[in-house]
Parts: structure tokens; sequence; C-alpha cells
């Protein structure tokens, strides 16, 4: 493989979010920690992800599950150190995956002893690294992100005695990037974790950071001029380094990240995701289409990242009132789901435990355009606890074994951080990766083999065109992925009843259609339309192949 | 080639296609314009005939007799005739399935239009369609009438509104007085209303199968399923969908302009229908009282050009929405009686008894009668969501009654006026299905 080509792995690659504090505790203080994660890698490349994305493990007084960082450049004590960041990195490169982490661009914590010296006075060195203001009605449009829990941008702060700007929690001051001192600190944190070997990151609330009067501070043109000033420097020092923006937008607008393919190599689609679930829910494919046919291309050498649940809530700010209010119909009964303006919950207990579902929705997951992310523990079916605070229902601990804390850590019950799941449908005694692993029937497995699957297909699924195929009938979802000469037919049926379709391929006509798990030729396209029969919620995945003369 | 001596064998092969409207072979077929198009084999003739006072639009395909060609396999109704031509023994056949003069026609529809391929869709009942490269499609009216055909007319004044929810057409073709093809766009991915609500009702039907029961207990049986709380509620649909017809009965009375409400003539109509129905079937009074309220309406909105067919076969969904097709209005009526402007509430009616049907089929298919509740909570679910739309669109059109009151009559009246046709029309064709009428008539008086 070309440099060139490699530089791209995250066109292909198959993501895996890890949560530092509840994938493994090696020290047993009941806290994941990273030397956990080096100890766990087999299970990650065993199950055929390529690359992990760390949620933040930075110094941190932990008010926003450590997206409220304190300090860029050292390791939250509880998860270790430098040394075992580089250590589970060359573990990672030795293993061929790849590590990734989160970085949070738009603001600090309160605690960040930038803020503590910004605050001091209005004349110290770094006096104007926050947004600093006299009164609290500037910017009157940009709209409040967690409504639940804040009601203004704007907070007092008694010290300075002038209010500053915050995005997100009170306790998060967003940094001032029309200040150069700023952009340069933060280009310097970027460069340190490259050099200790990070292969990217999942770059936190990226449309938010300058604010500008008469806007709505979202997606202004002097954010994307820092993106690709940061673009780049690491393209020239660090090559093939990734940055996948959390742009929560509309996809229309989240391409303006990707630049002329010289800004984020990769963004979020995050509209996609609830419209899958609410495609199955209908059953009928319009769900998905709609959002399909409202994405724009992207330039080339840029992905979209693709997820069906991450560590937030499903993110309903961006379909309509009235879907929202359906969403919240369907899938978050109980009002105790609902966070801000998302539904927290896990995978398993989304889809009602069914797990026909959930092969269905990540075989769509898979097989559509983009670069899948999967959330640890979806790979068991883990289920979620409604009753934790915030969005710690979907940050138990990873159910390892059924031994005591799920095998999770040896620590006393009460010393962890949360609970493992206990309950008799999702508890780690029902629920756990070493069950999974012995029973050959087991989600688990099945998620192995379609990743292998996927694996050998990484470059078309990855990079290949779509194209939609007419169906008259509605619950069936079907669709062409296309590089060069070779073409996949995937064919996905969203209803829990058994459904015929008739495609019109006769374009196609004398290709085989090969089943990719079996290899099972079927017949061949011909000038009829081709009929396919499927079974509640099945799908195929074929390769169009040519057809071979009889042996 | 003598066409005229093909007419015997055309007269036996007509009455064989599922677009001629007489019961027998016709009488008498004469040749009311004809023209040939190639001079080698496969040959178009393009025919209109005169079947018994009825003009079709034939088109004929000629090819050796020894090709046995591949097309005609299973479409032995396709086939017209062995004859004799300058250039030798020849089976004539419909053009419509034959790929290369399906490229022909396209030809001679719209010549700036060069496509690879083409497919024939499924028999209609009044034209023939061609499909090319899944893009655009090209419908050959089969039984023409002199003046204009109302899909051509309707589509092109509703997409000079700027009505979008249409498929605006890229070229018509007319010979002599008649409309006798129009190509446009083909709705790549659409599905019919009719399947995307039955698939809404199988699956709120098939909710108790899967629904979690938190406590079970052989006293306290689960609640009754709630089409708001079903997977596939369609209310969403109905609602985008009422909306949408909202904005063709704006676009149509914009383009067509809008006549008074003549109640009079609308409640006479609607009394013909009735007094051919048998005793039992309909409670004569409460449906003269309601023709009678009708009459008695002041103020009764516009009449204006409507669809006129209006149902959930009718309407299409795709990415960008709901689309509407086929303005051609009830085949069976002549032309003049489906350009006359009437109350918009006949298509609204149209559609609303589509619902009926469709929550009615979709419960007959799981035979279980036990649904009859459920079924009705669909309808009047959707039936209201779609009501909603509806008026939110086309409320500020000045074509609706003004008041609540007589829409509600309004309404009533042409539900009425369907209901009793399509009892005739169960009876005549599918006597399975006359208690769907049936119970909307018992339900309306």
């Amino acid at each position: 493989m070309s440099g060139e080509a490699d530089h791209r792995w995250y066109q292909r690659a198959v993501f895996y979010e890890v949560l530092v504090r509840g994938f493994f505790d090696s020290n047993h203080d009941g806290t994941g920690d990273l030397r956990g994660i080096t100890e766990r890698l087999d299970h990650i490349q065993w199950l055929g992800a390529d690359c992990l994305w760390l949620l933040p493990f930075y110094q941190s007084p932990l008010r926003d599950g450590g997206y409220d960082i304190s300090d860029f450049f050292s390791i939250l004590p509880e998860y270790g150190d430098l040394a075992d960041v580089v250590e589970l990195v060359e573990e990672c490169h030795r293993r061929g995956l790849r590590i990734i982490a989160d970085l949070v661009m738009n603001h600090t914590s309160d605690q960040h002893p930038w803020f503590q010296e910004s605050r001091q006075d209005r004349t110290n060195p770094k006096a104007d690294w926050y947004v600093w203001s006299d009164d609290d009605t500037r910017y009157p449009d940009a709209r409040i992100i967690f409504v639940d829990t804040e009601r203004s941008n704007w907070a007092w702060d008694p010290v300075r005695q002038q209010y500053y700007w915050h995005r997100f929690f009170s306790h998060q001051p967003d940094l001032n990037y029309d200040n150069p001192e700023v952009q340069q600190a933060m280009l310097d944190v970027v460069r340190f974790w490259l050099d200790l070997g990070l292969d990217g990151f999942r770059l936190d609330a990226v449309p938010y950071l300058y604010e500008r009067d008469g806007t709505n501070g979202e997606n202004l043109t002097e954010t994307h001029d820092f993106l690709k000033r940061l673009r780049k420097e690491i393209d020239a020092t660090h090559p093939g380094t990734v940055m996948l923006a959390e742009a929560n937008q509309w996809p229309a607008d989240v391409v303006d990240y990707y630049g002329d393919g010289d800004e984020c190599h990769m963004c979020f689609h995050f509209p996609l995701m609830p419209r899958m679930f609410m495609a199955v829910r209908r059953e009928q494919r319009y769900p998905i289409t709609e959002i399909l046919a409202q994405t724009p291309e992207i330039p080339d050498g840029c992905q979209w990242g693709i997820f069906l649940r991450n560590h937030d809530e499903l993110t309903l700010e961006m379909v309509t009132d009235d879907e929202r209010d359906y969403m919240y119909n369907e899938y978050a009964k109980d009002p105790r789901m609902k966070r801000n303006i998302g539904i927290g919950r896990r995978l398993a207990p989304l889809v009602d435990n069914n797990r026909a579902v959930a092969e269905l929705l990540h075989a769509l997951l898979f097989s559509l355009p983009g670069s899948p992310v999967l959330y640890y523990g979806d790979e068991i079916g883990m289920g979620d606890n409604i009753y934790l605070g915030d969005r710690d229902g979907v940050r138990t601990p990873m159910q390892w074994t059924p031994d005591r804390n799920a095998g999770f850590s040896k620590a006393d019950f009460a010393q962890l951080y949360l609970p493992p799941l206990m309950d008799p449908v999702y508890g780690y005694q029902a629920v756990n990766v070493e069950a999974e692993q012995r029973d050959p029937g087991s989600f688990l497995h099945w998620m192995q083999r379609v990743l292998h699957v996927r694996r050998q297909h990484g470059d078309l699924l990855g990079t290949g065109t779509l194209e939609v195929l007419s169906a008259e009938n509605p619950s069936v979802f079907a669709f062409l992925r296309q590089l060069g000469d070779r073409i996949m037919l995937c064919v996905n049926n969203l209803s829990r009843f058994a459904q015929p379709v008739e495609l019109q391929l006769a374009r196609l006509a004398g290709k085989v259609p090969m089943e990719l798990f079996g290899r099972v030729p079927f017949p061949p396209i011909g000038e009829l339309p081709y009929l396919l029969t499927l079974g509640g919620h099945g799908f195929y995945w074929f390769e169009l192949v040519d057809l071979q003369g009889n042996p | 080639m003598d066409m005229a001596g093909w007419l015997p064998a055309l007269a036996e092969w007509l009455p064989r296609q599922r677009w001629y409207h007489g019961q027998a072979a016709p009488a008498s077929v004469e040749i009311v314009d004809q023209e040939i198009r190639g001079d080698r084999f496969p040959v178009l003739a393009r025919l209109l005939v005169d079947a018994d006072g009825a003009v079709y639009q034939v088109v004929i395909g000629v090819r050796g007799r020894d090709e046995h060609p591949e097309f005609l396999r299973g479409h032995d109704q396709a086939f017209v005739a062995d004859v004799s031509t300058h250039q030798g023994d020849a089976i004539t056949y419909d053009a419509v399935y034959d790929p290369e003069l399906a490229m022909v026609i396209l030809d001679w529809v719209a010549p700036h239009e060069h496509a690879e391929r083409a497919r024939v869709m499924g028999a209609e009942q009044s034209n023939s369609s061609l499909v090319y490269d899944e893009r655009i499609i090209l419908k050959l009216f089969r039984r023409v009438q002199a003046g204009h055909n109302p899909e051509v007319e309707v589509t092109q004044a509703l997409a000079a509104q700027g009505f979008t929810a249409v498929a605006a057409p890229l070229a018509t073709r007319r010979v002599r007085d008649y409309d006798v093809a129009i190509l446009q766009p083909f709705l790549a991915g659409a599905a019919e209303g009719w399947a995307l609500a039955l698939t809404s009702l199988r699956d709120l039907f098939g909710m108790n199968d899967t629904a979690s029961i938190p406590i079970i207990s052989a006293d306290a049986p689960p609640p009754p399923p709630d089409p708001a709380q079903a997977g596939g509620d369609f209310s969403g649909e109905a609602a985008r969908l009422g909306a949408m017809t909202g904005g063709m009965h704006v676009a149509l009375a914009d383009a067509f302009g809008r006549q008074p409400a003549d109640t009079k003539s609308w409640a006479q109509g609607i009394a013909a229908q009735l007094d051919v129905l048998e005793t039992s079937d309909v409670d004569r009074p409460a449906a003269h009282a309601i023709l009678d309220g009708l009459v008695d309406l002041s103020e009764a909105g516009s009449a204006i050009r409507v669809h006129g067919d209006y149902h959930l076969g009718q309407v299409l969904r795709t990415d960008a929405g709901w689309y509407v097709l086929d303005f051609e209005g009830e085949p069976a009526r002549s032309l003049e009686e489906r350009r006359r402007p009437t109350s918009p509430l006949k298509d609204v009616a149209g559609m609303l008894r589509s619902f009926h049907y469709a929550a009615s089929v979709a419960r007959t298919e799981r035979d279980e009668y036990l649904l009859e509740d459920l079924a009705n909570a669909w309808e009047t679910r959707n039936r209201d969501a779609f009501l909603r739309g509806y008026i939110k669109a086309a409320g500020a059109g000045g074509i609706l009654p003004p008041t609540p009151e007589g829409f509600e009559l309004l309404l009533a009246a042409f539900e009425l006026e369907k209901a009793v046709y399509e009892l005739g029309y169960e009876r005549a064709y599918r006597p399975d299905w006359e208690h769907i009428p049936l119970a909307a008539l018992r339900r309306l008086t």
C-alpha cells in the first residue's frame, strides 16, 4: 500500500470508542485506567476494530466527564500517567491498531490555571484568553445548548467582577480564539500529543470557537480558518493524522468542516443515527433515504463518521419538532431518559433487546457510506441504568465476566466508580464478554464475523459511491455501493415481517449476486426484475460478480 | 404495409387488452390516423383506431416470423397476428414490450431525450407506461378523446403555478386533436401511499405480538394498543399528505379559476346515485337529510378543477415528500365530466375513503375481526391528521366552506357519494369487498 493511501486509513477504519474509566481497572482502585485498556487490547483486536477513540483522560475536576480539562499536558491520576499513554500507544501500533483521543478546543475547566490567572484582573498576561464582558446581553442569538441546566451563555465571575462566556456548562469558560496566544497554545497542545504518538483527535464542540455580533456564534468563517491552520500544521509534521470533528449540525452545514479537503478529515453524521432508528420503528425506508438525499458530496479524502450510539445522548437537535416528539414517544417512554435534547440509552435497551433489530442496525451502519464508530459494550449488547445521574447511565463498567464486579475490577464493590449492571436481563451475569466468547451463536461472535466481512470490503464500503435503488415495497431499503468495477448490493428489510422486493437491475444483467457471509451464489441477474425475499429484519450483502462457467 | 388488412385481427386483439373499455369485440374498427416508422424490422406502426366510436391508440411492432423475440415470452396478450409483408412473413405485437421499439417511441415523443434501456410498467387501465433508465417515464394514452387530456393539461398547469409535488411534463405529443403521450421524470425510490398505509396498519395489528407485558396476569389483559404509540404511526405522513393535497387544490384554483359552489346540482347528482341502491343498503331519510343540509348550505366554498380520482394509490412517497399522480380522473366518465369544476372536498372525501379501505383491507388480511376497534382508531387518527394538514394548507385559499359545520357537511355529502359509487363498483367486480362501502354507508347515515 502506498504511503498516500495509508494516510487515508481512517476512510476504511472501524472505530471503537472507549471510556477509560469504564473499560478495565488494572490497579484495583475501582476506576478503569489506561493500563487496563492496554491489558484488554486483545478483545478490541479480536473483534476487528481498527482504531481506538479514547474519551478524555486529561487532568480534570470531572464535572463534565473529563470534558472540563484543567491541564492539557497531564493525565488524570486515577487513569495513570504519561508513561501509560506511551505504553498504550506503542502497544496499539504494535498490533496494527491506531488510537485517537478526545480534545476539547472550545473551552477549559474553570479550574484551569489559564482561567484562574485570567480571572484575577483585567490586565494580567492571560486577561484576554477568555471571553469577558461587563454585561450579559451580548451575542443574544447564540442558543443555549444545555437547556436543562443553563439559563444563559454568560456567567458572573465575582473575582474579576465581569461576565465570562460559556457555550456549555458555566464551569467551562470558552477560550478566546481571537487571541493569537490562545491559538498558539492550543497548537502546542496538539503537537505535544502527536509527538507522543496519537494518530489523531476527535475534536469536541468545534462549531463554537469564535463569537461575532449579529450571529448565532456557530460555524463562523474564523472557526473554519483556525481549523484549516491546524490541519496545515499537522499535515506538515504528522501526516496521516486524523481530525474528527464533532459538529452537531445539518449535513449541508457540516460539510463546511471538510473545507476543500483542507480542513477536518472526518465529521460525524449526526442526523443519520436517529433516522436509522426511526426507519426501523416505522418499518419504512424514507427516514433514511430522505437524509441521505440531503447529504452533500464530500471532498476527496474526507469521510463521515457514523454511529448508532455513543457516550452522549441520542442527539435530537437535528430532527424537526414532529420527529423529536416521535423519537420521545418511541424510545423514551420513561421521562427520565430525556437528557438535554436527547435520549440517554444504550443500543440494546433502545431496541427492546431485539437481537434481529440490533443486527439489522449494525448491518446498515457497516454498509452505508462512512466509517462506523462502535461504543464499548454495544458489541455484547450491554444495557444501561437510567437511575444513575446525568449521562452515567450509559457509562457503567464493561462487563467482562460473570465474576465479582463483572470482571472489571478487583476493588471492593463500594469502591467502584459506578455499579455494574446487575438486573436479570442486562446484568453482567447474563451479558458478558467471557460467556459470549464461549457461545458461538452470541451477538459478540456475530459482530466479529460481520466486521471480518466488512474488512474484506473496506475500500469499497469506506469510499465507494452509494446508489439507493427503487423498490415498490417501502419496507425494503436496497442500495448499491460501487468502487471502480467492484459492486456490492445491500438489501435490508426494515419490517419485522417477511417482505418481498423486486429490484430493477437489468442494467447489471449477467452479474451473479454472491452472498458475502456464506459465499453462496444467488441466481444471476437477468432482464426481469430481480426478486428477493427477506425474513423479518433480514438483510443481504452481495458482491456482484461476473457469471462463471459451469465446472 | 397494409395496415387496413390488420383490422380484423386488431378487432379480435383489442378486447384482450386491459385498457379496452368495451365488453366484447367491436363491431367496427376504422383507422383514424396511421404512421409507419422504420423501413426494416423491427418496424413501428402507430395507429389511432376508432372501435365502435371509441378511439384507441395502438402501437404495433413488426418483426420477422422466425425471430421469436425473447421479450414476448410470458406476454401472450401482446401478440396480435401473423401477417405477410413485402419483407416476408412477420408477426405483429404490442410494441411497448419491444425494447428496441421503445426507443423509437421515445424518439417520436421527445427527440432530444436519449436512454440506454427501457422497461414496461405493469398493465394500467387507460394507458401504458415505459420507464427509461429509471429516470423518465413515458405514458402512452390508450383510450384517447378529442380535446385536452386532463393529465397533460393539469400537470402542465400545476407546474406553471410552481406546485412542486407533481412530475412536470418534459414533453408531450398530440396527434390531430388527441393528446397521445406525455413524458415525465420518473420518481425514483417512490412507494405508493397505499403500500405505506398498509405497512403502518400491519405494524399496528402486530403490536400485540411483540409488546412487552410488564406484569403477567391472566386477569388483567394488556391494554389495547394505541395507534399513537405504534412504531409505524402514519399520522405524520397523513398530515404531510393533507398539506400537499391542500397545496394542490390552491394551485388548481389559481390555475383554472374558482367557480361558485353549486350545492343544488351536487345534491341532485348524489341523490340520483342513491336512488339505484337497495333499500337495505342505506338509511335513506338520513342520507337525504345530509343532502338537504347541503342544498341549504349558503357558503360552500368554491367549485374548482379537482384531481377527480384521488386515493392512496394516486400518491407517491418520495425522498422529497409526497407526490400526486394521474390527473386523468375516473376513466369511465366523459372528458367533459372529468374537467367540470366541483368542490375540492370531493378529492378529500376520496382520500379519506381510501384510509377506510386501507384499514379494512389490512384487518381482513389478518382475518381477526377483533381488530375492528383498532382499525377504526387508526383511521380516525390519520383522518384527523390528514384534515389538519389539509385545512392548514388550503384554508386560506378561499375554496373551503368557512365554518367547521359547513366543512363537515360538505365532506359527509361527498363521502356518501363516494361510498355509493364504491358499492356499485364492488358489487360488479369485487363482491368480497362489498362490506367496506356498506360499513361506510352505515357510519355516514
